[in-house]
């Protein structure tokens, strides 16, 4: 054999198998198999689990977390963290209810501007950020505390009832038999995972993440990213708050309380780093369905709430674990 | 760089504060219902601790309509045995685990009855409408709630009514539609009246006071503010609202707020009024750690066990409850007597055992009984 033959022969086969098992041993392969496994356990546990209006059900109850747990993928890819998402759909809904009944505004104004108070509160967070290079950290930890304080003192402690019917359809009500924010949420992730995953604004995020200052110094516009996903966590929030209102019919302004750690825990079982650089939607997307399904499941067989949350510690624990493991033998294949 | 963040964040601090006394709070001492409130008549005696009492001083309102919802094509299980479940608001508090032993009473004595209590381990309407939903999943024969919010709970039980299950309210109402009956520990105005009295009778007519509460739009306590305010308003107008502060039925928070009351007011402060069983012992222990037991009357609603300690120590003279473990047995037996075909829209009486017969007031709902007061003398014979 001449050196080039020998040389060619060593190339990876980029056969069909190859590509099988590279997906089946990805990241996201594993939490698949990890949430297929559970989810056919349950099953045997109990007949009203794997039912489908059930798992619909499931999909309108995970909506809000899977959708503001896009934008946290983009964050925490490029090594960031945004905490005030719980405070920024509560904010979001009140003031939507606020302008709606004390302003008078019509119901559509109301919730556009909502959302825009939210994207607004995203940007304000990405501009802090970015501008005066405050930790992400820092400025979300402070704006959790103070956009929730902002929904208080707007509220006045009232609550906003008594919406017309058709503001019901997007929370309460099914587009061809699937659950209305179910389609959004479905489309969102399309969108986003494209972006990600193959646009030159995927790869910079990548890139910001992996080496901010090496991004920085290739030309990349590193600022105008961080601030884009900022705010787009601010909309994506926003977004989720006004879904929120929709299904349970009343704005509080202790609403999303506590959802980021829903989110955060979701991005990171996903398979995304906290320390930046790797991540995916669509793997942040099977972490989001496999805590709801796991929550759900196990509350059919008849585990009580405060025995759920063990059980759902230690299935995240695990999950990290395997997959550690797993990457770890990979990289000496 | 650092400097304009700073501005900008205390600026934005101020636009927070700011905004919370521009609202028309003067004549509300919460934000959130607009029900009508019903104040009894002023007067110390009227404490109300019988039943026959409240029965002659109570104006006579027209037996109102039946204004529940009802469950669609419920299956007829009378005489069989039901399987229950109970979302309290949350669990892990000494009220909720009184209501869970009343029930279990109940439960033993009919014998045909099981009841499981499972809620969030915190007060919050999410995941309450989340583990609602998962039981109407399983398929229960009845569910018993306390709502954390009324509005909000309302979807989700009326979906379970169209699904066939029965539902039965206590503690903390929802939308009269949404449930069947609710079973109402006490009439509202019954405890602002006995809430103010005790301040008053403690502190004077032109005491100054804070009230610690859940949130401004739980159910019950709203209510039970929106009575006081106005039983105040026609009895006591000397009295000094100073400030509503909310504690989320949170021990270490209720502990903190009663402190910024008494830090914030210093002498002005005469007493701090506490709306949950979890803010009443802890504003107790502020105000005793602060040792101002003597300038400050804390009155509330608590079970007694937790009081005994400043009940018995002198720092807190009374604690208002009724008696929790008899709601949830009052709970279960209404829940029985309907699906049994006993009681039904349009009665005006309930028989829950040891209980004996429970008036229909307010159209959908079921009276327990009067407020009760725990005192230094009484408070002893209770374990709950």
């Amino acid at each position: 054999m001449t050196t080039m033959d020998k040389i060619k022969s060593t190339d990876a086969p980029m056969n069909l198998a190859y590509r099988l098992r590279s997906l089946l041993f990805s990241q996201e392969g594993v939490l698949f198999i990890i949430m297929i496994v559970s989810v056919l356990f349950l099953a045997t546990r109990t007949d009203k689990f794997l039912t489908v209006s059930n798992l619909l059900q499931q999909g309108r109850f995970m909506t809000e977390v899977g959708l503001i747990a896009i934008p946290m993928t983009y964050i925490i890819i490029t090594g960031g963290i945004d905490l005030s998402v719980g405070s920024i759909l509560g904010l979001t809904a009140i003031i939507l209810g606020w302008t709606w009944q004390e302003l008078s505004f019509p119901l559509e104004l109301a919730i556009i501007t909502g959302i825009i108070a939210g994207t607004i509160a995203g940007f304000i967070n990405g501009f802090f950020i970015v501008r005066v290079k405050v930790p992400p950290l820092i400025m979300t930890l402070a704006t959790l505390a103070l956009y929730r304080g902002l929904a208080e003192g707007i509220s006045e402690a009232k609550s906003a009832r008594g919406y017309p019917e058709w503001f019901f359809q997007l929370g309460q009500g099914d587009f061809l038999g699937v659950p209305t924010q179910l389609w959004l949420l479905i489309v969102a992730v399309i969108i986003f995972a494209i972006i990600l995953a193959r646009t030159q604004t995927g790869r910079a995020l990548y890139a910001i993440g992996n080496n901010e200052t090496g991004a920085r110094f290739s030309g990349l516009t590193v600022d105008r990213y961080l601030l884009f996903i900022y705010t787009l966590s601010g909309f994506m929030s926003g977004l989720a708050g006004y879904i929120f209102v929709s299904r349970v019919s009343t704005t509080r302004s202790d609403m999303g309380t506590g959802i980021e750690l829903d989110v955060i825990a979701a991005v990171v079982l996903g398979g995304t780093s906290i320390f930046g650089g790797t991540g995916s939607v669509i793997g942040t997307m099977i972490g989001v369905v496999l805590i709801q399904l796991l929550k759900n499941g196990l509350a059919l067989t008849g585990v009580t709430s405060d025995a759920t949350i063990i059980v759902i510690g230690s299935v995240l624990i695990f999950a990290i674990l395997v997959n550690n493991f797993i990457q770890n033998r990979r990289l000496g294949m | 760089m650092r400097k304009t963040f700073a501005i900008t964040l205390v600026l934005g601090l101020l636009v927070a504060l700011f905004s919370v006394p521009t609202g028309a709070q003067d004549d509300r001492w919460d934000g959130s219902d607009d029900l009508e409130t019903n104040p009894l008549a002023c007067g110390m005696e009227e404490m109300m601790e019988e039943d026959a009492e409240e029965g002659d001083e109570e104006e006579m309102m027209e037996p109102m309509e039946y204004d529940g919802g009802s469950a669609t094509d419920a299956p007829d299980m009378a005489g069989q045995d039901i399987v229950l479940v109970d979302v309290p608001k949350l669990v892990g508090i000494g009220y909720f685990a009184a209501t869970t032993q009343g029930q279990q009473e109940a439960a033993e004595e009919l014998g045909n009855v099981t009841v499981t209590t499972d809620a969030p381990t915190e007060a919050n309407i999410d995941d309450q409408i989340q583990v609602i939903d998962s039981y109407i999943t399983q398929g229960v024969d009845g569910i018993l709630f306390a709502a954390n919010d009324p509005v909000a709970i309302a979807p989700v039980l009326r979906t379970a009514l169209e699904s066939g299950i029965h539902v039965v309210g206590y503690d903390a109402n929802s939308e009269p539609d949404a449930r069947e009956w609710f079973v109402n520990q006490a009439e509202f105005n019954g405890i602002g009246k006995a809430m103010i009295d005790s301040l008053v009778d403690q502190m004077g007519e032109d005491a100054s006071f804070g009230i610690v509460t859940s949130t401004f739009t739980t159910p019950n306590q709203a209510r039970w503010i929106s009575e006081m305010w106005a039983y105040a308003s026609d009895c006591y107008p000397d009295l000094e609202w100073l400030e509503t502060l909310e504690a989320q039925e949170d021990a270490v928070l209720s502990f903190q707020q009663a402190q910024t009351l008494i830090n914030k007011y210093g002498e002005d402060l005469d007493g701090i009024v506490a709306m949950t069983s979890v803010a009443t012992p802890n504003s107790a222990d502020a105000v005793q750690q602060a040792g101002l037991c003597e300038d400050i009357a804390v009155v509330g609603l608590a079970t007694p066990n937790d009081m005994k300690p400043y009940v018995n120590d002198g720092c807190v003279r009374d604690a208002i409850l009724w008696n929790p473990v008899d709601l949830g047995y009052a709970a279960v037996y209404v829940m029985r007597a309907i699906i049994d075909g006993e009681f039904a829209p349009g009665d005006t009486s309930v028989m829950a055992g040891k209980l004996g017969e429970l008036q229909v007031v307010n159209g959908s709902e079921v009276l327990l009984g009067a407020p009760f007061v725990f005192n230094a003398e009484n408070i002893n014979d209770f374990d709950f």
